[in-house]
C-alpha cells in the first residue's frame, strides 16, 4: 500500500482507500476518486499539484490532498 | 430554525414566484456547460445579482417558447450537494424552498460516468428532474454512442441528448419540458445503500422519517448524515449517530457502483487509447514552461486587446478635440458665458474618455472570453495555484492582476474568470494595488522632479509596501469573502479544450459594452461635472474655487499626513482618474488656468512644485497617490462586477485609509531622511 503523492509520472494505480476529514472526502468522492477507481499519473513534480487521469477526465490535485489517497500500483 | 421544521428551510413559496410559468433550476458539475446552456436560452433576458445575504452570485433569466414562459435559475455550486460551501448550501436551500418546479441536471457526455455523480447525489430529492446529456458532439468525436431511450427507462425521467453550443438542438429540450414532470427512480441506488450499509442505513432512514420535509426524502437525509453533512448533523446532534469515515466512503462507492450499472450498455464505443494529455497541455502545465507560457499568452492578449482598441481609443480621445473648437466658436458666437464653454469642454472630453474605455472593455472581454471559452483558464489556475493560494485566491486571479497593469478596469474584467464570487471580489480588490498606466505616468513625472534617478528606490519601496498591503488586505477581507474553502488544496477538473463559440463570445462582448456604456455615461459625466464645479473659477484663479477653499481649510488636518492643500487636492482629484493628477497639479501650482478637463501638464511644473513643497511632502504625496483608489471608473466596474455596493464601499474605505497611512509614514520617514 502506498499513497498517491509518491507515484511517478506515467504509473497506473488503483485507489484502495481515502483518509482525511469529511470535507475532503466529500470533495474527492464528488470528483470521482473513490476506492476501486483506476488512476493514471500524468504529472507529478515537486512543488506542483499532481495531474491525474481518472474516469475519462484530467484532474488536478494538490500535493497535500494527494497524501490522503491510498493506492495500489497496477 | 426550530426542531420541527428540521432540515427544510421552509420559506414562503411565493417568494420568487410572482409570475406565472414554469420555474426551472439548473444543476450540474463545473464545465458541464451550464453557463453556455443558460446564456443560449435566456439571451439578454438575464439578471445577475447576489443571493440574499450570501456572498454567492445568483443568475436568473427567462425565455418564452411556443407561447409559454419559463423562468430559469442557474444554481451555483461545485461538484456535489454537500454542505461544503456557501454555493452548495444556497443550491440546497433553493431546492428545499420549493421555488423550482423542475430541476435540469446537466451532465457531460464525454465524461459521463464522472459527471453523473450529480444525479446520484440528487437521488432522493423529490423535485422532478430532466437530465440533459450535453457535449454530445464531443462524445461523438470520441466515437461514443449513448442510448438515451434506455437511460430514460432506467431513470424514469426525460433524458435529452444535445450540444448546448448548437442552437438547433434546443428543440428537443423544449419538447422534453412539455412532457409530464417526473421524479428520479431511486430503488436501485437505495438497494445499493442497504446492501453496503445494512441496518445503519435503514436505521437512519427510520430516524429521519418523521422529519417534516417536503423535498428531501428520509433516505436522502440519511445518506447526508452518513456523509457527515455539517448542516444536517447540527440539527440532529442529540442522537447518537453512526458516523465514520468508512461510512462516508461506502456511500461514495455505492454512488459510483450505481452509475456504473446504470450506464452499462448505454455508453458504447470510444477509443480507450487516445492520448490523455495533448502536446499543448504538456507545455501548458509544465513546471518550467507553464508560467512563462501563461504570461506570454496574457501579454499577447493584452497587446491584442490594445490593438483592437487603440485605433478606437485614439479616435475617441481625439474626437472631442477636433469637434470642440467648433462648439467653442459656436458658443462664444452666441455670447454664452465662459463657464458654459468650460463645462462643455470638460464634458466633451469625459465623453471621449468613456467611449475609449468602452473600446478597452470590448478588447479585453474578447481576449479573456476567448481564453476562458477554449478552456485555457483552468491551466492558468493550475500553474499559479501555489502562489495565489497564499493570498487565498485561485490561480486564475493572476489574469486579473496582469491586466491591471494596463488599466484597473481590466483587472475587474479579468476577475470574471474567477468562479467563486468571494474570490472574485477579493481579486478585484487586490488588483487595485497594481499600478495602472496612469499611475506610472504621474509617479515618474513627479518623482523625477524631486528625486531624479533616486525615484527608482522609491518605486521599489512602493512595490515592497504593495506586497505587504496585499497580504494585509487578503487577511482583512478573506474571512468574509472566501471563508474556509481556500484552506483546502486544489481539487479541480482540467476540462478538455473546446473550439471557441464565436457567436456567444461576441454576444458577451456586446452585452458588456452595453452595460458599461449605460452606467458609464451617466456616472462619468455626473462625477466629472461635480469635479468641474468644485474646481471652477470664473476668473481663472484657483484661489476662488471651492476646492481651494476646502483644501486650505482642512490643510491643518491634511498636514498630519504630510499633504499640503495642493497635493491634497491632487490626491482627491486623482480618484477621478490617476492621470488627472498632473493636470490638477499644474493648475494648483498656478500655471494653467483650468483644473479639470484639459489635463495639460505645464512645462515648468517641476520647478514650481519644488519651490513650494519639501521633499518629505513630495514623498508623502507620491505614496498617498500610489495607494489611493485607482479611479472612479474602476470603482464603477467593481460595483458592476460585484453587484455589491457594501463591498465596493468597504474596499474603497480600505484603500483611502491605507493611502493616508502610507502618506503619513512616508512623510515622517522623509523628514528624518531629508
Ligand atoms: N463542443 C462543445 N462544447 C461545449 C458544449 N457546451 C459547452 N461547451 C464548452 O464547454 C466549456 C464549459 O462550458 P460552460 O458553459 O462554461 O460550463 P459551466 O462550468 O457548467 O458553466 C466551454 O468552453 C463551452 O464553450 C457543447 O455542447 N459542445
Ligand atoms: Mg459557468
Amino acid at each position: 500500500m502506498s499513497t498517491l503523492n509518491i507515484q511517478k509520472t506515467g504509473t497506473c494505480c488503483r485507489v484502495i482507500g481515502l483518509q482525511g476529514d469529511s470535507h475532503f472526502l466529500s470533495r474527492i468522492i464528488a470528483i470521482g476518486l473513490t476506492p476501486g477507481c483506476e488512476v493514471e499519473i500524468l504529472r507529478n513534480r515537486k512543488r506542483q499539484p499532481l495531474i491525474l487521469f481518472a474516469r475519462d477526465s484530467m484532474i488536478a490535485l494538490s500535493r497535500k490532498e494527494s497524501e490522503n489517497i491510498l493506492i495500489k500500483a497496477l | 430554525m426550530t426542531e420541527t421544521t428540521c432540515c427544510c428551510p421552509v420559506k414562503k413559496e411565493t417568494d420568487f414566484r410572482n409570475a406565472t410559468g414554469l420555474y426551472i433550476a439548473l444543476l450540474g458539475q463545473p464545465n458541464a456547460g451550464k453557463s453556455t446552456f443558460f446564456n443560449y436560452l435566456t439571451g439578454s433576458n438575464q439578471h445577475v445579482g447576489n443571493w440574499p445575504g450570501k456572498t454567492v452570485e445568483k443568475k436568473t433569466g427567462m425565455f418564452v417558447r411556443n407561447g409559454k414562459t419559463y423562468h430559469i435559475t442557474d444554481l451555483p455550486g461545485s461538484y456535489s450537494l454537500s454542505a461544503n460551501s456557501q454555493e452548495e448550501m444556497v443550491t440546497r436551500d433553493f431546492i428545499a424552498s420549493g421555488q423550482a418546479d423542475l430541476v435540469c441536471i446537466l451532465a457531460d457526455a464525454s465524461q459521463l460516468e464522472r459527471s453523473m455523480f450529480m444525479v446520484a447525489d440528487y437521488s432522493g430529492i423529490k423535485c422532478p428532474v430532466i437530465l440533459i446529456i450535453n457535449m454530445i458532439d464531443v462524445a461523438q468525436k470520441q466515437g461514443k454512442t449513448i442510448n438515451g431511450q434506455l437511460l430514460e427507462k432506467r431513470l424514469g425521467i426525460p433524458v435529452v441528448l444535445m450540444s448546448a453550443s448548437q442552437k438547433k438542438e434546443y428543440d428537443s429540450f423544449i419538447e422534453a419540458l412539455d412532457r409530464p414532470l417526473q421524479s428520479l427512480k431511486t430503488e436501485a441506488l437505495f438497494a445499493k445503500y442497504k446492501e453496503a450499509l445494512g441496518n445503519t442505513f435503514t436505521g437512519l432512514c427510520e430516524l429521519t422519517k418523521n422529519e417534516d420535509c417536503k423535498f428531501f426524502s428520509s433516505e436522502w437525509l440519511a445518506i447526508k448524515l452518513l456523509e457527515n453533512d455539517k448542516d444536517i448533523i447540527l440539527k440532529k446532534r442529540k442522537q447518537n449517530l453512526p458516523l465514520s469515515i468508512e461510512n462516508t466512503i461506502k456511500v461514495g462507492s455505492c454512488k459510483f457502483d450505481w452509475i456504473k450499472e446504470l450506464l452499462d450498455g448505454i455508453v458504447t464505443g470510444g477509443t480507450k487509447n487516445s492520448e490523455k494529455m495533448g502536446r499543448f497541455d504538456r507545455i501548458a502545465t509544465s513546471h518550467i514552461w507553464g508560467k512563462p507560457l501563461a504570461v506570454l499568452l496574457l501579454v499577447f492578449g493584452l497587446v491584442m486587446s490594445f490593438a483592437i482598441t487603440v485605433p478606437w481609443m485614439f479616435f475617441s480621445f481625439k474626437l472631442p478635440r477636433i469637434i470642440f473648437p467648433f462648439i467653442h466658436n459656436w458658443l462664444s458666437g452666441l455670447g454664452s458665458p465662459g463657464w458654459t464653454i468650460s463645462l462643455s469642454e470638460t464634458l466633451f472630453n469625459a465623453c471621449g474618455t468613456s467611449i475609449g474605455m468602452i473600446g478597452f472593455i470590448a478588447g479585453s472581454s474578447l481576449v479573456f472570453g476567448f481564453l476562458e471559452d477554449v478552456g485555457y483558464m483552468a491551466r492558468v489556475a493550475y500553474v499559479f495555484d501555489g502562489a495565489m493560494s497564499k493570498i487565498k485566491l485561485q490561480g486564475k486571479s493572476m489574469m486579473a492582476f496582469m491586466m491591471s497593469f494596463g488599466c484597473s478596469m481590466g483587472g475587474s474584467l479579468g476577475a470574471r474568470v474567477v468562479d467563486s464570487w468571494g474570490q472574485r471580489v477579493l481579486t478585484m480588490a487586490l488588483a487595485w494595488l497594481m499600478p495602472c498606466a496612469g499611475t506610472w505616468a504621474v509617479i515618474s513625472v513627479f518623482g523625477t522632479a524631486f528625486f531624479g534617478i533616486n525615484t527608482i528606490w522609491i518605486l521599489l519601496s512602493m512595490f515592497l509596501c504593495s506586497a505587504i498591503i496585499m497580504l494585509i488586505a487578503a487577511k482583512v477581507f478573506s474571512p468574509k469573502l472566501v471563508g474556509k474553502t481556500a484552506q483546502y488544496g486544489m481539487i479541480m477538473e482540467l476540462p478538455p479544450y473546446h473550439a471557441p463559440k464565436w457567436g456567444s463570445l461576441f454576444r458577451l462582448v456586446f452585452s458588456r459594452m452595453g452595460s458599461f456604456a449605460k452606467r458609464a455615461f451617466t456616472f462619468i459625466l455626473g462625477v466629472t461635472a461635480v469635479f468641474w464645479f468644485l474646481a471652477f473659477t470664473p476668473d481663472g484663479h484657483i484661489e476662488n474655487s471651492l476646492i481651494y477653499k476646502f483644501g486650505t481649510y482642512i490643510e491643518p488636518v491634511t498636514m498630519w499626513v504630510g499633504l499640503r492643500w495642493q497635493t491634497f487636492v491632487a490626491f482627491v482629484c486623482s480618484m477621478m482618474g490617476k492621470e488627472a493628477a498632473l493636470g490638477v497639479l499644474s493648475s494648483v501650482f498656478g500655471t494653467v488656468s483650468q483644473v479639470v478637463g484639459r489635463g495639460e501638464v505645464s512645462p515648468d511644473l517641476a520647478t514650481q512644485m519644488s519651490s513650494v513643497l519639501t521633499k518629505a511632502e513630495a514623498l508623502a504625496f507620491m505614496f498617498a497617490f500610489y495607494f489611493n483608489i485607482p479611479c472612479f471608473v474602476a470603482v464603477l466596474s467593481m460595483k458592476e462586477e460585484s453587484h455589491s455596493l457594501k463591498w465596493t464601499l468597504r474596499i474603497m474605505a480600505f484603500y483611502i485609509t491605507i493611502a493616508l497611512i502610507m502618506s503619513a509614514s512616508a512623510y515622517y520617514i522623509g523628514m528624518m531622511i531629508f
